[in-house]
């Protein structure tokens, strides 16, 4: 039989949870067991409570896991009822997380410099990816895109993480590059001082399928992670299929991390 | 300690206890092994599967409404075969465990039903009952298209029963049910399983498209239960072979509606979802309830329900 999913019901504490930007939030959870377990690029499947007609969890990428302290940062936006409630819970609230979901980010053996590209919302599992880098002593840039100024996050992160260039990008151009990240990636990798061999990426799909593109043009590996409804988040209800050259896949089992090479776009 | 027997017979089965898992929702069962121990339950009745893989529909496949989701997974499926090797030694062990492996047969038309039964026939000599899939409401042939009509369902049935000697039940779309369960019981039904989800629709009024990458999904969750006991019990009134409730179980209160009904079996459907444990818990409540009406064989309430 295929192996089963790691993921396990845990009882989580909320312990923080602001507003860090436009309709963004952070929010950090108590869950010990699990902090220990993560991957960086795993995913979190949470019960949020507050509307007894709402019945599926919601599954969240994190930023950082904290093992010491036994805690999970978590950043998200709020885009509908889900997400909603879920800023509203408060420090002390308590509910379930299903995790860990899925399989993380692969850096291949031998690498020496990566390229992080991060759109809106894709900052966390990315960011996670840049501490496990940085910690290694692999040399990495980084390029973030977000529709306008006061929804990008990360940037401080990834410099103290140890990020070489950070290259920001907005759609309205209040910060950065006036339109996608895409196009300062692409300067990155044509660079021909700078030899990347692996790019990594979360965000908006036509971002993802663009740098896979890119990756390819560049011969450097690519990984990207894939957002998907979901029902269960652990390989029963078949609900997030992805496309692939080799057949349909599931986020939850054989994502949300993905070969970039491998999706269809 | 357990004061009550909670055993059934169902469609010469006889199951340790009345409850299953629906079709769909619990893939092939190994996938909750490490959330609680499957053989807890009845019986598990398997992704439908066909002769050949299906690689099922586009994303997006589901949404949540109120009380309830809609899918339009397509029926994704490794095929008989590839479903045998992948699954085939734990759901072998299952049943050695005494919990019954329906396994659910998936078709787009009459003949791939006949192809895809003949293969588990062969291939799974554990399987302890077979359940045509005439009802799936995401594909654009067989599945509803093939088991809305009486005329329809009794074709795949009686194309069908010839192949195997083991229970075959049906499941049923939630239309013109008790004339279509008469038919499928005349072509040798064992039994029926009532009801697969209910077409919906749900439309993103920003971008005018619909929620899912078809105009169409499946309805199913607890929004949907008092639909589905009405059906049972008009099917359980229609016929006399045994029925299996399914739709929006949450809780065992909600499965003893069902057995009240008229169902021998109930079926844990969406509530496995974000509860992977939700049916060894169900059950848990269903023999608390049984206990607490006096009987001393849970198969007593079935049908026990009073107007």
């Amino acid at each position: 039989m295929p192996t089963p999913s790691p993921a396990r019901i845990h009882d989580f504490t909320v312990v923080t949870n602001e507003p860090i930007a436009q309709d963004i939030y952070a929010l950090r959870i108590a869950a010990p067991e699990l902090a220990r377990r993560l991957e960086p690029g795993q995913f979190l499947n949470l019960a949020v409570p507050g509307n007894a007609m709402s019945l599926l969890r919601i599954p969240l990428s994190f930023a950082a896991a904290d093992p010491d302290e036994g805690t999970i940062d978590i950043w998200y936006a709020v885009v509908g009822e889900g997400t909603e409630r879920l800023a509203q819970m408060q420090p002390g609230a308590t509910s379930t997380v299903l995790g860990p979901g899925g399989h993380g980010w692969t850096v291949p053996e031998g690498c020496t410099r990566a390229l992080l590209v991060a759109g809106g919302i894709g900052v966390p599992p990315v960011l996670c990816l840049a501490r496990q880098l940085g910690a290694a002593g692999i040399p990495f840039d980084v390029c973030i895109g977000a529709a306008t100024a006061s929804a990008l996050v990360g940037a401080d992160a990834f410099k103290d993480a140890g990020a070489g260039a950070v290259l920001l990008a907005t759609d309205d151009g209040s910060l950065g590059h006036y339109g996608f990240c895409t196009v300062p990636a692409e300067q990155l990798l044509r660079d021909a001082d700078r030899h990347y061999d692996y790019v990594a990426t979360c965000g908006p799909e036509p971002m993802m399928a663009k740098i896979a593109a890119l990756a390819e043009e560049a011969a450097a590996s690519c990984e990207a992670s894939v957002e998907r409804m979901m029902s269960c988040g652990f390989g029963a209800c078949a609900t997030c299929a992805v496309e692939t050259v080799h057949g349909m896949k599931g986020a939850c089992m054989c994502g949300p991390v993905f070969d970039a090479q491998e999706v269809v776009w | 300690m357990s004061t009550v027997d909670m055993a059934v017979d169902f469609a010469g089965m006889k199951l340790k206890n009345p409850i299953n898992t629906a079709s769909g929702t619990f893939g092939f069962g190994w996938q909750f092994q490490n959330f609680f121990d499957v053989s807890r339950l009845g019986a598990i009745t398997t992704k439908g599967s066909a002769a050949e893989p299906w690689p099922g529909n586009p994303k997006p496949r589901m949404t949540e409404v109120r009380g309830g989701m809609m899918n339009s997974v397509g029926l994704q499926n490794p095929g008989v075969r590839g479903m045998v090797e992948e699954s085939g030694e734990y759901l072998a062990d299952l049943a050695s465990k005494g919990t019954a492996v329906i396994c659910q047969v998936a078709g787009h038309s009459t003949e791939e039903y006949v192809a895809a039964l003949e293969l588990f026939e062969e291939l799974c000599p554990w399987a302890s009952a077979f359940e045509l899939n005439v009802s799936c409401p995401n594909i654009a042939a067989g599945g509803a298209a093939c088991g809305s009509t009486p005329e329809g369902a009794a074709e795949v049935m009686r194309a069908c029963r010839p192949i195997t000697k083991r229970p075959l039940l049906v499941k049923m779309a939630p239309v013109r049910l008790p004339e279509i369960a008469r038919a499928l019981e005349a072509e040798g039904a064992d039994g029926l399983t009532v009801i697969n989800s209910i077409p919906g629709m749900a439309i993103d009024v920003h971008t005018r498209r619909s929620k899912l990458s078809k105009p169409t999904g499946g309805l199913s969750g607890p929004l949907l239960h008092p639909i589905a006991v009405r059906m049972v019990w008009e099917v359980c009134q229609a016929v006399d072979i045994p029925v299996c409730g399914v739709g929006g179980v949450m809780t065992g209160e909600d499965a003893a509606e069902f057995i009240l009904a008229g169902a021998s079996v109930v079926s844990v459907g969406m509530a496995s979802f974000a509860e992977p444990d939700a049916a060894s818990r169900i059950l848990d409540e269903l023999e608390a309830w049984a206990a607490s009406q006096g009987v001393s064989h849970i198969s007593e309430l079935i049908g026990a329900f009073e107007c």
